[in-house]
């Protein structure tokens, strides 16, 4: 069984559903009509191709770069980068340093990569409105408040675990005694040592005089 | 099929029949000008239930296997794709999403029962702009030379009656630098599939035939026709013979489904 036509039929189901689900993405898919988006992302063995109409249609490209980018048209977008690279690619700024470093190879139409960006990043589902579709109001609201709650107060346990941890990590630990403890740690030593060498001298001269 | 006979030595002594004038149906021989109407048959019987019985006999493995001719066929905005035997139009409603609205996708079928279900779909979908319906013989296109950027052929070409001249009828319709991609079953690649593969063909899939579509004797027919298609390195020579060039195959499902794909240059 082609694992690639598998992969892609599983990515084409999941975005449509999720674009079909925000009714203002229609508005940004429609300015993407007739675009492609290419993307060779290491480590995939094989690139995957966004083509935008009505909906997005997803291909694996089974060519390399090169012949991407050989095929493309006036509305095509062609990219590679890494896995690692991929979230830094949503700053827009990054886009020259990651050219020049070679993180990233880009080829086409910058603008179709950026409007790929925005159909993904804007999209706002209102998932209580949807859940209320399928159960009630109430049920809806409680079960998105809920799941608000839970979220929260786990992101914000991650987070303090997070600074503890950091802070454990982080913190100078005191393994070995401080210089200046050391150093009047020494000098009492050698005060003592001047004590003990000036009483032994002291019980030298005594004995002397008994003798 | 009888009971001491495998698919494989029957399969061997339909060719062993075959003359000049005779060609093969299933496993039986027929004259060349029959074989046609036979076929037409089968697939009048099937057409209804055609998507269904697919999904079924391959369950939705099919999908797969057509989408993979998609993402090979490297269709860009723009093109002309010729989908012969395109039956319910599955290859032929991503094509038309791909070439948009300045491209075109010709669907052809010689059977016009599939013909028809495959345009009732399409157009179900809202899929109407650029699609064309021809109902067409894949031996004699009726379409100009160097015309059509891709053509696509998916589990058609084994119930063509000359399928050397359907090669060379799609190599004079496709424009140089165009390419033809052949989806058909062929031959498993190891001893214990096949024996798996011949077991579920010819016990299993009459049943189903004639349980979901009340037809046994077309799956039946389906099961034979895949035996005497010729095999991946067959095929391939053929797609040479025919002037394509860059030929090559890719197994899917362990050999079950072989993709063919040929440059004309």
């Amino acid at each position: 069984m082609p694992t690639s036509a598998l992969v892609t039929a599983t990515a084409e189901s999941i975005i449509n559903k999720l674009l079909s689900l925000d009714e203002d993405s229609e508005t940004r898919l429609k300015a993407l009509a007739g675009a492609r988006l290419t993307a060779f992302i290491s480590p995939l063995p094989y690139g995957i191709t966004l083509s935008f109409s009505d909906r997005v249609d997803v291909l694996s490209e089974q060519g390399s770069f090169e012949d991407a980018v050989a095929a493309l048209g006036p509305k095509d977008c062609c990219i590679k980068t890494s896995l690692q690279t991929l979230p830094e690619l949503k700053e827009t700024s990054q886009l020259t340093r990651l050219i020049q470093q070679k993180a990233l190879f880009l080829e086409g139409e910058l603008n179709v990569a950026q409007q790929v960006s925005a159909l993904f990043q804007q999209l706002d589902i209102d998932i209580e409105e949807l859940l209320a579709q399928k159960t009630n109001d109430v049920i809806a609201h409680q079960t998105v408040k809920t799941v608000k709650t839970v979220h929260e107060k786990s992101m914000s346990a991650l987070a303090s675990m997070a600074k503890v941890f950091g802070n454990a990590v982080v913190e100078e630990k005191q393994l070995a005694a401080h210089k200046l403890a050391v150093m009047h740690f020494s000098d009492e030593v050698n005060a003592l040592r001047d004590r003990a060498d000036s009483a032994d001298a002291r019980l030298r001269r005594l004995e002397e005089k008994l003798k | 099929m009888s009971d001491n006979q495998t698919p494989a030595t029957q399969a061997d002594s339909a060719i062993d029949n075959a003359t000049e004038h005779t060609t093969h149906f299933g496993f039986k021989q027929v004259d060349k000008g029959q074989k046609a109407s036979l076929v037409a048959n089968v697939f009048d019987s099937v057409a209804a239930k055609y998507d269904v019985m697919n999904d079924l006999m391959s369950m939705g493995v099919h999908r797969l296997w057509k989408r993979f001719t998609i993402d090979c066929s490297g269709v860009r905005a723009g093109n002309k794709v010729l989908d012969i035997a395109g039956g319910t139009g599955d290859l032929t409603a991503k094509f038309s999403r791909l070439v948009g609205p300045t491209g075109r996708v010709t669907l052809a079928d010689i059977n016009l029962s599939m013909l028809k279900v495959g345009r009732d779909k399409l157009r179900d979908r809202g899929l109407v702009s650029n699609i064309d319906y021809v109902q067409a013989d894949a031996e004699a296109l009726p379409f100009p030379d160097n015309h059509f950027d891709v053509v696509t052929m998916a589990f058609g070409l084994r119930n063509v009656t000359e399928k050397q001249n359907a090669l060379n009828s799609i190599f004079r319709v496709l424009k140089p630098g165009g390419r033809l991609l052949v989806l058909e079953f062929s031959k498993p690649t190891s001893e214990q599939l096949s024996k798996l593969y011949d077991m579920y063909s010819f016990h299993i899939l009459p049943k189903m035939g004639q349980l979901v579509a009340n037809d046994a004797e077309s799956y039946q027919y389906l099961a034979e026709s895949i035996r005497m298609h010729p095999d991946q390195e067959t095929l391939k020579d053929m797609f040479e013979q025919a002037g394509f060039e860059q030929c090559d195959y890719q197994n899917l499902t362990g050999g079950i489904v072989a993709l063919h794909r040929g440059y004309k240059f």
